[in-house]
């Protein structure tokens, strides 16, 4: 089970999803859910700067594109990664599979990439089984489709 | 009811008498217990938890699946108002174009007719001119009274010669309207 995870993505109603189907899947204790990537980077900059560093998630979804944001999900990763000390496992929760996007978030450190579908509980099972190594960063980066 | 005094086995028994389940992330973090009575509450819950979960779960991606579905459809609307306005522009533009020409063949039906009177004028003004010259010179020349035709020969040049530039001016004017269309 995984301590805590953070959702960034602009859609409420995947939050609910989200949510519904992490606790099925007992995939967490702890979930946020926020709707901007602004917001992240805030909680992001704080935690580095002023700390706690246990209060960081353990585990951070990023959706690609967040309406309503300054910057969307892949520079959302490369900040977290390269500004604010890394240390979380983080990847790309999206509807998306353009190849492109895929290997932009790849460049930028992302571990993962999610494609969002109305059967998301599959896929969410497999990351879970995954994660370890993810968290040991030995696991290469994986498309889950 | 629950009061602080009570253990959490109490609590639990006491939420069952009562038919609360626990719900959320909280019933995961309940262990069994040496009651069997609270490990068949604690299963129930969970049990509960994830039939209503599930619920939830598929109610929320049928939301989110209708949601998607309306603003597909909103997109498809917002393409055929675009389309039906381009359609509207495009019927407007050849209704002008149609009415232009309409105009513009009426017109030059007008100004063929013109030119027909303005030849028939002229035909009729040269032949009369014609013809008076040539009473008047057959008059002359076999020494018969002139004096009246004489005075209308006169008077038929001095129309003609005034009427002449009437007509050109007409003639030029059809002729400018004719060429600017």
């Amino acid at each position: 089970m995984i301590d805590s995870i953070l959702l960034i993505d602009d859609e409420d109603l995947f939050h609910l999803v989200f949510e519904d189907a992490c606790s099925l899947l007992d995939m967490t204790l702890s979930l946020e859910a926020l709707n901007s990537s602004d917001e992240a980077d805030k909680l992001f900059k704080r935690w580095f700067t002023e700390g706690p560093v246990e209060e960081r998630p353990e585990c951070v979804f990023v959706d690609l594109n967040i309406i309503g944001s300054s910057f969307d999900g892949i520079e959302m990763i490369r900040k977290i990664n390269t500004d604010y000390g890394n240390g979380v496992v983080i990847g790309i929760i999206s509807s998306s599979d353009d190849n492109q996007e895929i290997e932009k978030a790849k460049a930028v450190g992302a571990q993962f990439w999610i494609i969002k579908s109305d059967e998301i509980e599959p896929r969410l099972e497999e990351f879970l089984k995954d994660y370890d190594s993810y968290q040991e960063k030995t696991a290469p980066f994986k498309v889950y489709k | 009811m629950i009061s602080g005094n009570d253990t959490v086995n109490e609590a639990l028994i006491k939420a069952k008498s009562k038919k609360v389940y626990i719900e959320g992330n909280f019933v995961k973090i309940l262990k069994g217990s040496l009651s069997a009575e609270v490990v068949t509450y604690i299963s129930d819950c969970k049990e509960k938890d994830k039939q209503s979960r599930r619920k939830r779960l598929d109610v929320t991606k049928q939301v989110q699946l209708q949601n998607s579905e309306l603003a597909e459809a909103s997109v498809i609307k917002e393409t055929l108002v675009l389309e039906l306005q381009n359609a509207l522009d495009d019927a407007e533009k050849l209704r002008d174009e149609a009415v232009e020409d309409l105009d513009i063949m009426q017109k030059r039906t007008q100004f063929e007719l013109i030119g027909l009177i303005v030849k028939v004028a002229l035909i009729i003004i040269v032949g009369v001119g014609i013809t008076t010259t040539l009473l008047y010179s057959i008059a002359m020349l076999s020494d018969k009274d002139t004096t009246l035709l004489a005075t209308a020969w006169s008077n038929l040049f001095g129309i003609l010669l005034t009427n002449s530039f009437s007509i050109i001016g007409t003639i030029m004017g059809v002729k400018y309207a004719t060429e600017n269309k």
